[in-house]
């Protein structure tokens, strides 16, 4: 009796809380901005162009409907460059018996109802590539397909002035249209699987892909060899005299990058030996095998392997450090005395620094003390520079951000050392931390980030 | 006589003077050519560019950019040369890396990179004549000589530098629309300049809290303390840099969420400032001290 009691009980409170929680995220994301935090913020005009499905509303401007030679016999003169372009791409050179690719297949023929391709529009003809790019959400973060997903669900993303944060989805659009790669209105594959077309997201502090290629043996001969290689030629073994970006993460032209990832960002530590890993680990030793022996290939990976471990040693010990002082209450400001970190409910009651990636320290990069600050750059800028430099073969990269890593954890632990010095004697001659002052929660952008997101 | 047939004359003579200086009229003279010489006769037959290379910062400023420095010191080719990126980027990467670095890693710049050797600048810098536009199609659009109409020092403190800055992305505007959609061009530069808007907010709460410390801080501590302002307008000039060029890694990592890294430690450095104030002066010394 007591038994079933219990069942129906619980039965009932889950039949009531699940839809619950689903109504409650789909409320949560039906907001005038996008993802969990919609209800958050209002879109920069701008971002009508990163994410054109979501937010992409056509002009009024030229009454009526065109279609084929009348859109270009009025585009030519209107925007030259982009006819210029389309002209020498196949869309406009389909070969013999296809069909030429007009501007309205792609923008609609309704000037007053035009929109701005995407995915799903290109799949119209390309829907291998498609079922492709969208099959890359099964592998998880990071990759292309969940990376506007991912941008607008990020607590800072949210929590910051939206023209201030414009430039992510400019990077992160390339899960919402296809010419970040294939840029318009050429959308030339031989041009895509050039690393160049990649670097303009793929370069900067936290992911040097760029420099670290270009630095690395392949790179080298890359650069060498560039202008007298054959780009039309498939990514497949012999075509190529060295691998490029797409080569090794889009090979035979898969439109995914994901399903070969073992240390993922690099923002955690992951073990590389896990089943699923080994299965990873052997697709890129087949892979390697295009040139290298399997030999070389697995002595590359576990090489890759050691720096991470020697990485996430350094990691770890300043992440304690920053742990210790968070629990002594010796950060300066500590939370509760400087902004709340954003989108979090609970923060008010119980405020809390952000220390480690399942912590969200990812988020937590303004608003912080310096010493935490010191910490995400050695964990965001310095172990990524480190990892990629090992990823991609470019040994310089390495040895200088290994280098640059040992010195961040000797001065955060000569600053844990000073703010602990200082916190005893505070304690002494106060009786308590001192106040760490007003100008953290007060001054002119610090006012306008509360008031605008 | 009459006044116009006065200036007709005066052309008359003006011509007289100028052909034999320049050789044949139609055909432009072979041999190497010093800047002078240069000058001499371009300011007869093209007053204006001339005129207009002489308001600019490239005339007024030192080292000077002048014709021999972009066209080279002959005619042949002196169109083409002056039209590529490699003649603005042999000075322009040693003034401020940035600049280069953002637009060789923009959209533009790395397709630009990837025509490579078929790019042979011969067509005008108009039109979207270029599948990209390089550094000249956008600062020196239809061979506009006074670079300072599209592109301007900027102060992050000055507002009428603000002003100016404002004034140089319109200018620039019609390059763009050639291209692109007018609406894409005004939305893109609207975000811009809020994004620009924001960074300037950045820097004046923590010059503001600086210049709040001028009295009680040490002159060391005000010394440490304007030297991370100087960081900070460095990379609050990255943002507006990075937003000219459409760099989304100058608008961002060598941008906002540095000058964030700024502004916070600046606050510690005045939180540290008043500590050592806040404590008696025989515990307030520096525990390294």
């Amino acid at each position: 009796m007591r038994l079933r009691h219990y069942i129906i009980v619980t039965l009932l409170t889950t039949a009531i809380l699940v839809p619950a929680g689903y109504a409650y995220v789909y409320w949560n994301k039906s907001g005038p901005g996008a993802g969990l935090y919609s209800r958050e913020w209002n879109p920069d005009p701008v971002h009508a162009y990163w994410d054109p499905d979501r937010f992409y509303k056509p002009v009024q401007t030229v009454q009526g409907e065109f279609k084929g030679e009348e859109c270009i016999a009025c585009h030519t003169s209107v925007t030259p460059g982009i006819v210029n372009d389309w002209r020498a791409s196949r869309h406009a050179n389909p070969g013999p018996g296809k069909q030429t690719v007009y501007c309205s297949a792609c923008h609609g023929s309704n000037h007053q109802a035009l929109h701005m391709p995407t995915p799903k529009i290109c799949a119209g003809c390309h829907e291998n590539r498609f079922t492709q790019f969208m099959d890359e959400k099964r592998y998880g973060f990071p990759g292309h397909a969940l990376a506007m997903e991912r941008a607008v669900d990020a607590k800072h993303f949210a929590d910051k002035p939206k023209a201030e944060v414009a430039s992510c989805l400019q990077c992160h659009s390339v899960a919402t249209k296809c010419d970040s790669c294939h840029t318009r209105h050429r959308f030339s594959a031989a041009e895509a699987r050039r690393p160049e077309a990649c670097i303009t997201c793929h370069s900067g502090p936290p992911h040097p892909d760029d420099d670290t290629y270009f630095a690395s043996a392949h790179g080298k001969r890359y650069l060498a060899d560039a202008a007298k290689q054959d780009w039309n030629k498939p990514l497949a073994k012999g075509n190529y005299t060295t691998p490029t970006c797409a080569y090794c993460h889009m090979n035979q032209g898969q439109h995914q990058v994901a399903d070969k990832t073992i240390w993922k960002f690099g923002l955690q530590e992951v073990n590389p030996n896990t089943s699923a890993n080994e299965v990873r680990r052997r697709a890129w030793v087949k892979l390697c095998s295009d040139c290298h022996d399997a030999k070389w290939s697995e002595t590359k990976l576990k090489e890759l392997d050691r720096e991470r471990k020697d990485a996430w040693g350094k990691l770890y010990k300043a992440e304690d450090t920053l742990k210790d002082l968070r629990a002594r209450d010796l950060l300066h400001p500590g939370a509760g005395q400087r902004p709340p970190y954003p989108m979090d409910l609970m923060e008010g009651l119980f405020p809390h620094a952000r220390i480690g990636y399942l912590d969200g320290q990812a988020s937590a990069f303004y608003n912080v003390s310096p010493i935490e600050r010191d910490y995400f750059e050695m964990w965001y800028f310095a172990n990524l520079g480190a990892y990629k430099g090992a990823a991609h073969g470019d040994s310089q990269s390495v040895a200088r951000w290994h280098k640059t890593m040992d010195a961040s954890l000797a001065a955060i632990e000569a600053e844990a050392h000073r703010l602990r010095a200082r916190g005893e004697a505070e304690k002494k001659a106060l009786g308590k931390r001192a106040d760490p002052g007003q100008h953290w929660l007060d001054g002119e952008y610090t006012r306008y980030n509360r008031e605008n997101n | 006589m009459s006044a116009a047939m006065g200036t007709r004359i005066l052309a008359l003579g003006a011509l007289l003077i100028a052909v034999p200086l320049c050789g044949a009229a139609e055909k432009a003279p072979v041999g190497t050519f010093s800047n002078a010489a240069c000058i001499n006769c371009h300011v007869q037959r093209q007053p204006q560019v001339v005129a207009d290379w002489r308001a600019s910062d490239h005339a007024r400023k030192t080292p000077k950019a002048d014709c021999v420095t972009c066209h080279g010191n002959r005619h042949a080719g002196s169109l083409e040369r002056a039209r590529s990126d490699d003649a603005c980027i042999a000075c322009h990467e040693k003034l401020n890396r940035a600049v280069v670095h953002s637009y060789a890693t923009s959209k533009h710049g790395v397709i630009t990179r990837l025509e490579g050797n078929r790019r042979t600048w011969t067509k005008p810098l108009t039109h979207g004549n270029y599948r990209t536009p390089g550094c000249a199609y956008c600062h020196l659009h239809r061979a506009e000589h006074n670079v300072n109409r599209a592109v301007t020092a900027w102060d992050a403190f000055a507002d009428p530098a603000e002003t100016a800055s404002d004034a140089a992305r319109d200018a620039i505007q019609p390059a763009c629309g050639e291209c692109h959609a007018p609406r894409y061009v005004t939305e893109q530069s609207g975000s811009g300049a809020r994004m620009t808007g924001i960074a300037r907010m950045k820097l004046r709460e923590a010059r503001d809290l600086v210049d709040r410390q001028r009295g009680s801080a040490t002159p060391e501590e005000l010394a440490a303390l304007e030297q991370q302002l100087a960081v900070m307008r460095e990379h609050a000039r990255n943002v507006r840099i990075g937003v000219g060029h459409q760099s989304p890694d100058y608008q961002w990592w060598h941008g906002h969420p540095a000058l964030d890294g700024d502004l916070l430690r600046i606050k510690g450095q005045v939180s540290e400032v008043e500590r050592r104030r806040a404590l008696p002066a025989a515990a307030g010394a520096s525990p390294r001290d």
